[in-house]
């Protein structure tokens, strides 16, 4: 296995807060990694700093063997983000939203593309509905098309559950998890622990954006609530580790 | 290194402004509502004058000429930001900007579909102008290339300019795209010589592509004759101020990734 993505003592500060401090970590190609935290910890910032969007204070980012800084529009290409807060334009129809995108990204055969994965999420039948008339949680599905067109080797996905009723979260959950069977690198972040349970293989904990806790989610559930058990509880790790810094 | 230019994701930049061109009301008054308004208000005024005899020769011409001209101008630089402006609020400009397109490709992309609606706003007020007024425009059109040209170039480097400003200070000042052209208009001498100006005025008016432009028309369509200098200092000009808006740009943009702004503006 090869790193899918190193990040090395990223740091971003805002005037003179440091929102993101020191970050480091090695995500390996196929791990489905859980990027948690309370409000504020520096979780959104480190995923825009990964997209290119935010430029770092100091540190390096380096993904799919190339580095971001000198090499971004090629790993953009490779890769691919969903967040239920950025949306499409309103006066184009779902097809017409995700065929624009499938041009961006150069991808071989859009129709049949596009097509299945509105199949995957349930939003065929909204093919010709304009966009400004979805609800926020098929407009979040609609993303998640968007973040599937260029079979992307690397996932970025910003709470992409939050908007979702639970029965689409579930169909949701599934297919992100039956992507990380076929071998797709996947960083998200969510505030829905039973999910992060379901379908990590390893969590990342930040708080006041330094990392305080990272490994598998049982090794984490046992360190950081000093017990032996079986299975693990992210809910009571979330609690006792953003207890002092929820804001 | 960054990947070369690709025509496709510039194809898809105009593919998502065909798109909305069709279903967007406010898009299709600009390109046909505003130019007509305006060959037909200021086709009554030169009918005044021409009754009132206070009119001097080629006047109509030179109005209705500068009318069509000026119109082109204003929506190509307001086209261009407002399309940026419209990402935004879509919140469509993280997705955009997310995926390998480079701003470069952006920006060729928005300055295709721009050219292509200024053109149709020249087509629509020229059109106006003949069937209210009589007035063909098109023989003059040929005489007149050399200023439309340079009025598109400086109509790139202001829809630069304002968007640079933009993305650096977000749409708390998007009232420029609409209202930044009219600042120029005064000096331009769009409707008048360049001599109608108080003395003072004359330098800053001569320091606009513009004026060159605006100028260099009336002598064409006076004389007959297109000035090589009106058309060359206008160039110049044009160069020196698109190359200051990309400076300009690419600084708004250095700033706007290190603060953060990029991801705010959605």
């Amino acid at each position: 296995m090869s790193a899918a993505l190193e990040v090395e003592h990223l740091t971003k500060s805002f005037g003179g807060l440091k929102v993101v401090d020191d970050v480091c970590f090695t995500v390996e190609e196929g791990d489905f990694i859980g990027l948690l935290g309370p409000n504020g910890a520096g979780k959104s910032t480190t995923i825009y700093m990964m997209l290119g969007l935010i430029s770092p204070s100091s540190g390096k980012i380096r993904m799919l063997d190339r580095d971001l800084g000198s090499h971004r529009q090629e790993i953009l290409a490779r890769i691919n983000f969903s967040a239920p807060y950025v949306a499409f334009p309103a006066r184009l129809t779902t097809y017409e939203n995700l065929m624009v995108f499938a041009r961006l990204y150069g991808v071989h055969r859009p129709a049949k593309k596009i097509m299945a994965l509105m199949e995957l999420f349930d939003v065929h039948h909204l093919r010709d509905t304009l966009v400004g008339r979805l609800s926020s949680g098929e407009n979040a599905r609609v993303g998640l098309c968007k973040a599937l067109l260029n079979d992307p080797e690397l996932l970025l996905l910003d709470e992409p559950t939050a908007y979702l009723d639970p029965h689409v979260s579930a169909m949701v959950t599934a297919t992100l998890a039956a992507l990380r069977d076929h071998g797709t690198t996947i960083i998200y972040t969510s505030h829905n622990m039973r999910e992060v349970e379901t379908l990590c293989n390893r969590i990342i904990f930040l708080s006041r954006g330094r990392v305080i806790a990272d490994g598998q989610p049982l090794q984490v559930t046992q360190t950081v609530l000093r017990d032996n058990r079986s299975d693990p509880a992210l809910g009571e790790v979330f609690m006792r580790l953003a207890g002092g810094s929820t804001n | 290194m960054g990947l070369p230019i690709k025509a496709h994701r510039i194809a898809a930049v105009i593919l998502r402004h065909l798109y909305d061109t069709r279903r967007n009301v406010n898009r299709i008054a600009e390109m046909v509502y505003w130019p007509v308004q305006n060959i037909v208000m200021w086709g009554f005024f030169t009918l005044y004058l021409s009754r009132d005899n206070h009119l001097v020769p080629g006047l109509v011409t030179c109005l209705l000429s500068a009318t069509i001209l000026w119109g082109m101008f204003y929506a190509f630089q307001r086209d261009l930001t407002t399309c940026v402006l419209e990402e935004l609020w879509s919140r469509n400009f993280l997705n955009l900007f997310a995926s390998p397109l480079d701003i470069s490709e952006y920006m060729a992309g928005l300055i295709a579909v721009n050219f292509f609606k200024a053109m149709t706003g020249i087509v629509v007020a020229a059109g106006t102008a003949w069937l209210c007024y009589t007035y063909n425009f098109f023989p003059f059109a040929l005489t007149l290339l050399p200023f439309m040209f340079n009025l598109v170039i400086f109509a790139l480097a202001v829809g630069v300019f304002t968007t640079a400003l933009i993305i650096r200070y977000t749409t708390r000042i998007q009232t420029l795209a609409w209202s930044f052209a009219g600042l120029l208009m005064p000096f331009s001498c769009v409707l008048y010589p360049i001599s109608s100006l108080p003395h003072a005025l004359q330098p800053i008016a001569w320091s606009l592509p513009t004026t060159h432009s605006f100028e260099g028309m009336r002598r064409a369509i006076v004389d007959g004759h297109i000035s090589i200098e009106r058309f060359r200092a206008g160039l110049l000009l044009d160069v020196a101020y698109l190359i200051l808006a990309i400076v300009l740009f690419r600084l708004m943009l250095r700033s706007a990734h290190s603060r953060g702004l990029l991801v705010k503006l959605v």
